[in-house]
């Protein structure tokens, strides 16, 4: 038995030893990144000068046209993410201020993600290679209920969120391979869906009273300076529950309401979000608005 | 609580120590630990179920005694056919009632009758073909006298109920498992150590092959109407490999649980796609299910002896039943169906006892026909494994028809974000793998053992799939 119980303890050891290898081995990979996506290429940026930085989930990276503000003479990058809540657009503003990033204006689409002040796995998985090399995002992840296990657990990270920085990403950072979500300065255009679904329904959605990552991000814009414009984006004309906006603007009356200034459905690509037609449409009146001067 | 679960990694070190360091004193003690741990593992499940375990393994223990103490062959038949039909009885009603009643009623609406089934809303009870099997096997073979019944109730009831073999096999015989577990266990170190080795290699094929490939074919099967042919061949092959990986590896952790505890089960897998026919291949998959139909169906139906037609008779039934063992669904009789289509030639030519030999591969004509006849043997076998995955009969010959007609071979994007070839080169390395341990129990023990450890940690760690298709597929049936 005693045999038996060294021989486990070997394996035991051996496991705990390649969880800090491959762990270590995983960091290093992922800390050279910068053409994969945006939040690699802002981890391991330098400080730069923007004009326009614009926050948010799949409706501000599908939304927001930056061509159309760089043609404006203003410098801009979309960092709206597919997926992503108003948690890991917090962080990623955090990070670009910890970069010492200096930014005039920060757009943020915050409609239907101020429902919730949950991570998204999805994407907040992505920052999870840095954790033990940003102060930042490790206190940004504290408040996960995982965190213990995220943290301290050596290569548990790469395990639990395996379709996202598991081998097969970690072997296309290593070699390099470019995604396109770095492409058209951040935005991604999206076409006509054939047989989309134009229907929804925000009649029981509420927004949060005080989202605390939307309040994270105003006071990160109050304290550095930038001017914060949060802006509710359309949604297609079937939608039912429209009052959602209304309750928005209620809760926070600070947030420019934009739902309807595009609302045919031509102009869309799914019910909530618009095609490349649609994008260019509403960005132009957003420049308008806010940049016309 | 699953065998790749934190539950199942917190509880087997628990049961090992209580086992070998404090209920180790005689074999009463330490079968009772196990019974106790086996009824709170099942419990994990559905506690409720555990009744019917319970009253399941009492039916076969107390029918066995009175069919052995039966004065007269009446009253010995009698008991007999208790055990049988309460047995089947549930498995009918947890398993099959709700598809005979739902076929009958479709049946009925063809013909132009109105009829709407009534169904049970129940769950099935996970393991119940197992444990039922197990003690259909026990009440047989006292009814033929060709095992004692056992008196001690704790000791039937680790035969039936012992946890590693409890949801999903192998179907233990009461003439191999049951003389083990008369005895008390003394600890070999050889043994855990194999039993070890086992547990890792299972946990590799489940999570690193079945549950990859799992992610692949699902996203081609469950969009095989938009896929290339490049596409549905290789979701053919995916599956094939998920369900092996799935159920040997599931297997192969059950046998090196238990070999910690001192007890050896019967071995399911001997490396069934190295098969050179289609026979080979069913002595090699899923063995102590093969070996249940044939010792407690086939050979009582006749067998091979008899005429032609027995024969051709005998062949379809087993297979079938065998088919519809593994689930209510018409799907899987096609596949029993399919599979007795393929296993006929070989019967009637009496070829199908002519690969029993070790593979051998050398430099000459000989071995290039033993590649393709295994090569063919495993094509086969995914046409086959394609009606088992498919929902219904008509989408897997339509996922078939797609393969010939579509002829379209370019690498295809899935929904699940990946490009359609990416895990070959796995499933390749797996292969040559299996192919250079073919003569082993499983690849890990021997020479540089930890070396070998050492590798297939590294890969369940690093290539292994975790976030979905936790759950193996046996447990449904």
């Amino acid at each position: 038995m005693k045999k038996f119980l060294i021989y486990i303890a070997k394996i035991i050891l051996l496991m705990i030893l390649l969880g800090f290898l491959l762990d270590g081995l995983f960091t290093a990979i992922f800390m050279q990144s910068y053409n994969r996506g945006k939040i690699e290429s802002v981890f391991n940026s330098k400080a730069q000068d923007l004009d326009v930085v614009i926050l948010g989930s799949s409706r501000a990276n599908n939304h927001f046209v930056s061509q159309m503000f760089k043609d404006k003479g203003l410098k801009t990058f979309n960092y709206g993410m597919s997926g992503g809540h108003l948690f890991e657009a917090s962080l990623m503003l955090k990070l670009m201020i910890e970069r010492k990033y200096a930014i005039k204006n920060v757009i943020l689409e915050a409609d239907l993600n101020l429902a919730n002040d949950q991570n998204s796995e999805g994407i907040s998985a992505l920052f999870l290679p840095y954790i033990h090399n940003s102060g930042i995002i490790k206190e940004h992840f504290k408040v996960n209920k995982d965190f213990n296990e995220l943290y301290y657990l050596p290569f548990y990270r790469y395990i639990k969120y395996g379709t996202k920085i598991g081998f097969r990403e970690m072997f296309f950072t290593a070699i390099h391979k470019k995604t396109n979500s770095l492409d058209n300065f951040g935005y991604y255009p999206l076409g006509i869906t054939k047989n989309a679904n134009m229907k929804g329904n925000l009649t029981y959605l509420y927004p949060l009273l005080k989202n605390k990552y939307y309040e994270e991000i105003k006071n990160i814009c109050k304290l550095n300076g930038i001017n914060l414009i949060a802006v509710m984006t359309p949604v297609c004309e079937n939608e039912k529950g429209l009052i959602y906006f209304d309750r928005v603007k209620k809760a926070y009356p600070e947030i420019y309401n934009y739902e309807n200034v595009v609302a045919d459905d031509k102009y869309f690509s799914t019910c909530g979000h618009l095609n490349d037609a649609g994008a260019k449409l509403f960005t132009a009146r957003i420049i308008k608005d806010f940049f016309s001067k | 609580m699953f065998f790749n679960s934190l539950a199942f990694a917190i509880f087997l070190p628990i049961v090992f120590f209580l086992y070998w360091f404090v209920f180790n004193k005689t074999k009463s003690t330490q079968n009772a630990l196990l019974i106790v741990a086996s009824y709170y593992f099942y419990s994990c499940w559905d506690w409720r179920f555990l009744f019917l375990l319970v009253f399941s393994t009492f039916l076969d223990y107390y029918t066995g005694i009175q069919i052995e103490k039966g004065k007269s062959e009446r009253n010995r038949k009698f008991w007999f056919w208790l055990s049988i039909l309460v047995n089947l009885g549930f498995l009918g009603i947890f398993k099959y009632y709700n598809f005979f009643a739902s076929s009958f009623s479709e049946l009925l609406n063809s013909v132009g009758i109105k009829a709407s089934p009534i169904l049970l809303n129940v769950i099935l009870p996970v393991g119940i073909s197992f444990y039922t099997f197990h003690g259909l096997s026990y009440v047989i073979d006292i009814y033929y006298k060709r095992i004692k019944a056992e008196y001690n109730f704790v000791d039937y009831s680790l035969f039936v109920s012992y946890f590693p073999l409890l949801v999903a096999g192998p179907i233990e015989r009461a003439t191999h498992l049951l003389p083990q577990v008369k005895v008390k266990r003394e600890f070999d170190f050889e043994k855990a150590k194999e039993g070890v080795c086992q547990i890792i290699w299972g946990l590799v094929k489940k999570v690193v092959i079945a549950d990859t490939c799992a992610t692949y074919a699902n996203a081609i099967f469950d969009n095989y109407t938009s896929m290339n042919s490049f596409s549905l061949i290789l979701g053919a092959v995916y599956f094939a490999f998920q369900i092996y990986g799935d159920f040997s590896g599931y297997s192969d952790i059950a046998l090196g649980v238990s070999k910690l505890f001192g007890l050896d089960l019967l071995r399911n897998f001997n490396y069934p796609y190295f098969s050179r026919d289609i026979a080979e291949f069913w002595r090699r998959w899923h063995i102590s299910l093969s070996s249940w139909f044939r010792d407690y169906l086939y050979i009582p139906l006749g067998g091979s002896k008899g005429g032609i037609w027995m024969k051709i008779r005998n062949t379809f039934i087993i297979f079938v039943v065998s088919g519809f063992w593994h689930g209510a669904n018409w799907t899987y009789i096609a596949w029993g169906f399919i599979n007795a289509m393929y296993f006929l030639p070989l019967l009637l030519s009496n070829s199908n006892r002519n690969n029993i030999d070790e593979i051998h591969l050398k430099f000459n004509f000989d071995s290039v026909k033993v590649i393709i006849s295994i090569f063919s043997t495993f094509l086969i076998t995914c046409v086959a494994w394609v009606f088992f995955r498919a929902k219904t009969i008509t989408d897997a010959i339509l996922y078939l028809k797609r393969i010939i007609t579509d002829r379209d071979f370019s690498f295809q994007y899935l929904d699940n974000e990946r490009y359609n070839y990416e895990l070959i080169i796995l499933i390749a390395v797996f292969i040559l793998v299996e192919w250079n341990s073919r003569t082993k129990i499983e690849p890990l023990s021997g020479k540089r053992n930890l070396l070998k450890i050492m590798l297939a940690i590294i890969a369940i760690m690093v290539f292994g799939t975790f976030s979905d298709y936790k759950e193996f597929i046996y447990f449904q049936f």
